[in-house]
């Protein structure tokens, strides 16, 4: 307990919140852009990251005594949420549209490839590592409110980097869904949008445009 | 503090041990991966040796991971490719020093005449051209260290520069 104590007084719980945003976002950064450019599509080296990023996370939540319940896996609040999501993920569509028409991009059902049936689950794990994560700590290092919000979408932004539309959108993205999160946390609500999200920018948006929502050092391949 | 701050911020010991732990690990994951990039980028299983004649440049190449492989070797004068050939050529002074089981790993690269300005010094390059696995990738490995040399007034090369690796 004294060992606890000393730990804290010399770094902080804020700072320890921050470090621990830090160490998830590198092992995303690492997956992104290290494990891509050296191991190419070695699942095995990528698996590395992700499995101590999880680990972490998971490990962290017990050591805080959060609960699933109370990171945002529940049916609470998920109307709440929805209702709070419908008008910027509609609006969202809409700009899409107009990017759509304005580029000339006929919707086509070539992007409705198998990894899109898998979309709401990997919006779901986005934002839980987004929200039911990072958020919950930026809360703690920054306090609930804009900062914390700003902060949560300028790392969502980062982790689609060198992407620039992609990155814009994600930030934009971050902002919504970091807020909402704050007022009813609710995961699934947020996955829901994400995906809804996804799915119309790769059928209205020129891939083109988007480079086929690639980031990290995929980017470039 | 708000309530939802006071009861999350309670990290203990354990939780700052693994996240230096996570950190140490992923130190050495990406050194460890930087270090089986190079290696097989830049294998340091070459050697070779080369020198002037009186007509361009020669000498040898092996792969100690490949002895019996015949390694594809390039040619730059001055920065620009002049030529590429194998190193399968008879050099018995090779396998009787023991650099390999064989002695057919010699190359000879002819200068070409366009090259042949009196007086001026040029630099000579020999590169190893090598392929990962599948092909995707090719790098260039300078053999030994640059080769200076010249022309005389007769058309024939001179350098007394010599290199091994």
């Amino acid at each position: 307990m004294a060992a606890d104590q000393n730990i804290f007084e010399t770094t902080g719980a804020r700072g320890f919140a921050l470090w621990e945003i830090v160490s998830v976002m590198t092992s995303c950064l690492l997956v992104e852009w290290v494990v891509f450019s050296f191991a190419g599509k070695s699942k095995l080296v990528g698996a590395v990251p992700v499995v101590l990023a999880l680990g972490f996370m998971f490990y962290s939540h017990r050591e805080r005594g959060e609960t699933l319940r109370s990171i945002g896996f529940t049916t609470d609040n998920f109307l709440g949420a929805c209702r709070l999501l419908l008008l910027p993920t509609t609006l969202l569509i809409l700009i899409a549209a107009i990017v759509g028409w304005f580029a000339n991009h006929s919707l086509s059902v070539a992007p409705w490839r198998n990894r899109y049936l898998l979309l709401p689950l990997w919006a779901l794990f986005q934002q839980y590592a987004l929200n039911g994560f990072i958020n919950r700590r930026a809360q703690l290092a920054l306090g609930k409110g804009a900062k914390s919000i700003l902060f949560v979408a300028i790392v969502f932004g980062v982790l689609h980097l060198p992407n620039p539309l992609l990155a814009t959108l994600s930030f934009l993205g971050g902002l919504v869904w970091a807020a909402v999160y704050q007022r009813k946390p609710n995961l699934f609500a947020l996955a829901l949008s994400h995906a809804i999200s996804s799915v119309t920018l790769a059928l209205l948006v020129s891939p083109r445009l988007l480079n086929s929502l690639r980031v990290g050092f995929k980017y470039f391949g | 503090m708000t309530r939802f701050e006071t009861a999350m911020a309670k990290p203990s010991a354990r939780l700052v041990n693994l996240l230096i732990g996570k950190s140490i690990i992923e130190t050495v994951v990406v050194g460890a991966l930087a270090v089986f990039t190079f290696m097989s980028v830049f294998p340091p299983t070459f050697h070779g040796w080369g020198e002037v004649t009186s007509t361009g440049i020669s000498g040898w190449a092996v792969n100690d991971a490949a002895p019996d492989e015949r390694i594809e070797v390039q040619l730059f004068v001055d920065g620009n490719f002049v030529g590429q050939g194998k190193a399968d050529q008879h050099r018995p002074d090779v396998s009787a020093a023991g650099w390999a089981q064989d002695a057919w790993h010699g190359y000879d690269f002819t200068i070409p005449s366009q090259l042949r300005t009196s007086g001026q010094i040029h630099e000579a390059r020999v590169y190893v051209l090598h392929g990962n696995e599948n092909g995707i990738r090719k790098s260039l490995q300078l053999l030994g260290d640059p080769i200076s040399f010249t022309f005389n007034e007769d058309g024939t090369l001179a350098g007394t520069s010599r290199t091994e690796h």
